[in-house]
């Protein structure tokens, strides 16, 4: 929990999708705090993008709630999927242009996030014809460019390199300290464990685990007497 | 506010709309052949037209073989008719589904807007695109209007409006489809099916008459032909906009991605009963217009003004197969305009069989009956003048053949040979769509 957050921004309780019978979230319960960065740790598979789907709305779910505390008449959750190529004839620029008119963003992408985001040369190039890691910039800057309160970024490292991933890591970081509240879906676990303040853990569409390292390793029973528990151990023990 | 808004999304909507078609390959490909596929109708007809005509221009009584609506506008524009079945779905489906398939739509659907404001601003767009390739026909019409041909307005815009109401229908069943289905392989096969069960309910209504009949009314096919031939029904073009209507709904429906598949199940049926109730109701609408300069769907106004003051109903019944000619005959020179005319007319068809070969011998075939309020009359006649004549007789109306000269088009002969069209719809046409084309597309890069 962020110290001095006064209650939460969004509230998942019971949340359930099926397949035809088939779970791919079972009453997947958690809360999500303003000003952090959640991240939903889990293999391949284990519901986070079904979820994510869910909770930004373009994808129905059977049972459950999901609450969102933010100003009334706004939307308050932007979920930006992983692996998609939106409007794929169109350049970089125009998207981002296109998506702050589109969402009514009051945010400019400024020079410095353009830097950041090593986005300044491919800025007239058409999306489809960007490699898979400048793709993956080009969505983050357009889902950071949205007005939402609340942004579910899908596998946001997935494609980038190391140093790409520690730069768009910072990014993200600064803009959760702006006040912006990030649930990131990661199956990486060392990339998680970089970038979030708390993790929800999720394994075959159930919530396994929520809250910061230290919190989650203390639900571990057998601990190694003055041995440190990495989020992998946690995640490995409790799921 | 809130409209203010709603109204800057939906442009926003229409401005990304219009760069993914100046982007889509299928518009630019539509675009190129409508050209040549125009100027292959409109030689042909302009050269038909002149060689019909003479040097010396025509006489009365073969008006409507120098109609410019059925000698150059129906074939100029039939090209309209086969862009909007085959090349204009493929655009359509092209640009409904590519916002799915991308993921665009994913990110989009986050705006809150309403659905059906979402495709609507797609099917603006893609009529906006229809428009420009009807350019091409537009084209024909210059050319026709710099040889000296006759232009009558009215039944122009007919022809135009025609092909703009078959084009509304195309794009909303492509992007039903586009947004129901999977994937725009099984969208397009969806669509093409759909066209290929219109002919052949026009094939049964040809051969079984009946219901059949009564449904190829208001087939794509038979809206455009009487689009074509100058005739306005309003209640063929509120069915048609109740259909488009409905396609947009339905793709509306299936694009909101967060609803469950049985609502969206759901909203569909409701849609679907409603529009039929709606399509039930328009059958009863029976206001029509002949726009024709040559009155093609009329009587002579002396004619007309006698069967208007009719005040008993008017009944037929026709002892013909569907596939006789003379069933043809007697429903194009007379029953199509006796519905038009007559406050209270009705007619039935009887036949045992679908040819009437094998009815001949039956006495009563062939005969036509006619009952006026409590007077009946038989003939045989499927002609203009025989059909009026057993009318009158039964309405005991004095033949008088007073009025009628004045009322004969004399037809708009134009001994013109198609100089120019070749080139300018085989290599100028294309040659401009190419350029344009380029420019637009590294525009949008």
């Amino acid at each position: 929990m962020i110290a001095g957050s006064p209650q939460v921004i969004l509230r998942v309780s019971h949340l359930t999708k099926t397949y035809r019978g088939i779970g791919a979230v079972r009453a997947a319960s958690f809360s999500v705090w303003p000003g952090e960065v959640l991240g939903l740790i889990g293999p391949n598979g284990s519901g986070k993008t079904t979820l994510f789907g869910c909770l930004g709305g373009v994808l129905p779910y059977d049972t459950g709630r999901v609450e969102t505390f933010t100003a009334a008449g706004t939307p308050a959750i932007f979920y930006l999927p992983d692996a998609i190529t939106p409007w794929p004839e169109q350049t970089v620029e125009w998207s981002l242009t296109f998506a702050r008119r589109y969402f009514r963003a009051s945010n400019e992408m400024t020079p410095e996030w353009l830097e950041r985001l090593g986005l300044q040369n491919i800025l007239r190039k058409r999306i489809r014809n960007l490699s898979k890691g400048q793709r993956k910039r080009a969505l983050l800057a357009i889902g950071l460019i949205t007005p939402h309160p609340i942004l579910l970024l899908d596998e946001p490292f997935d494609g980038l390199d190391l140093r790409q991933t520690r730069e768009v890591a910072q990014l993200l970081r600064s803009v959760a300290a702006g006040g912006r509240t990030l649930f990131l879906s990661i199956h990486q676990i060392s990339e998680a464990d970089r970038v979030c303040d708390r993790f929800v853990l999720l394994s075959e569409g159930r919530v396994c685990g929520e809250g910061t390292l230290e919190e989650l390793a203390a639900r571990v029973v057998h601990t190694p007497r003055g041995q440190t528990q990495t989020l992998e151990d946690v995640f490995l023990a409790l799921t | 506010m809130r409209s203010r808004r709603g109204v800057d999304t939906f442009t926003c909507l229409v401005r990304k709309e219009w760069r993914e078609l100046m982007a889509s390959r299928s518009w630019w490909v539509m675009l190129l052949l409508i050209g040549p596929l125009v100027g292959v109708s409109f030689i042909s007809a302009v050269r038909t037209y002149g060689e019909l005509s003479g040097v010396n221009g025509t006489a009365a009584g073969v008006g409507e073989a120098f109609s410019p609506l059925i000698g150059i506008w129906a074939p100029t524009f039939s090209a309209c008719e086969l862009a909007a079945a085959f090349l204009l779905p493929f655009v359509a489906i092209r640009l409904v589904a590519g916002d799915r398939l991308s993921g665009a739509l994913l990110l989009e659907l986050q705006q809150p807007f309403p659905a059906f404001a979402r495709v609507l601003a797609k099917a603006t767009v893609l009529m906006g695109g229809w428009l420009i390739a009807s350019a091409a026909p537009m084209l024909g019409v210059l050319l026709w209007w710099i040889y000296g041909g006759s232009i009558h307005v009215p039944e122009l815009l007919t022809v135009l409006t025609g092909h703009v109401l078959n084009a509304g229908l195309a794009m909303a069943l492509a992007a039903a489809a586009a947004t129901i289905t999977e994937h725009p392989s099984t969208a397009a096969i969806v669509t093409l099916t759909v066209t290929v069960g219109g002919w052949i309910i026009n094939f049964a209504a040809a051969v079984n008459g009946g219901i059949w009949e009564r449904l190829a009314h208001y087939t794509p096919t038979a809206m455009v032909g009487e689009f074509q031939h100058g005739l306005v029904r309003l209640e063929i073009v509120l069915v048609a906009s109740a259909l488009t209507c409905a396609g947009l709904g339905l793709a509306a429906i299936w694009t909101r991605l967060g609803q469950t598949s049985s609502r969206r199940a759901i909203e569909s049926a409701v849609l679907l009963a409603s529009t039929t109730i709606v399509i039930v109701a328009c059958t009863f609408v029976r206001p029509s217009w002949d726009t024709s300069e040559a009155r093609l769907n009329s009587f002579a106004l002396v004619d007309q003004r006698r069967l208007e003051s009719l005040d008993v109903p008017l009944r037929l019944e026709a002892h013909l197969a569907p596939e006789d000619p003379r069933r043809a005959d007697l429903e194009r020179n007379a029953i199509s305009k006796l519905r038009r005319t007559v406050r209270d007319f009705d007619i039935r068809y009887v036949s045992e069989t679908t040819t009437g070969l094998f009815e001949q011998t039956r006495e009563q075939y062939g005969q036509i009956h006619y009952q006026l309020g409590s007077r009946t009359g038989v003939s045989r006649a499927t002609t203009v003048e025989g059909v009026l004549n057993e009318i009158y007789t039964l309405a005991e109306i004095a033949p008088d053949r007073d009025g009628y000269e004045e009322d004969v088009f004399r037809g708009r002969p134009l001994a013109a040979t198609p100089r120019g069209a070749a080139p300018l719809f085989y290599m100028g046409w294309p040659a401009l769509v190419a350029v344009v084309a380029l420019i637009a597309r590294g525009r949008s890069a």
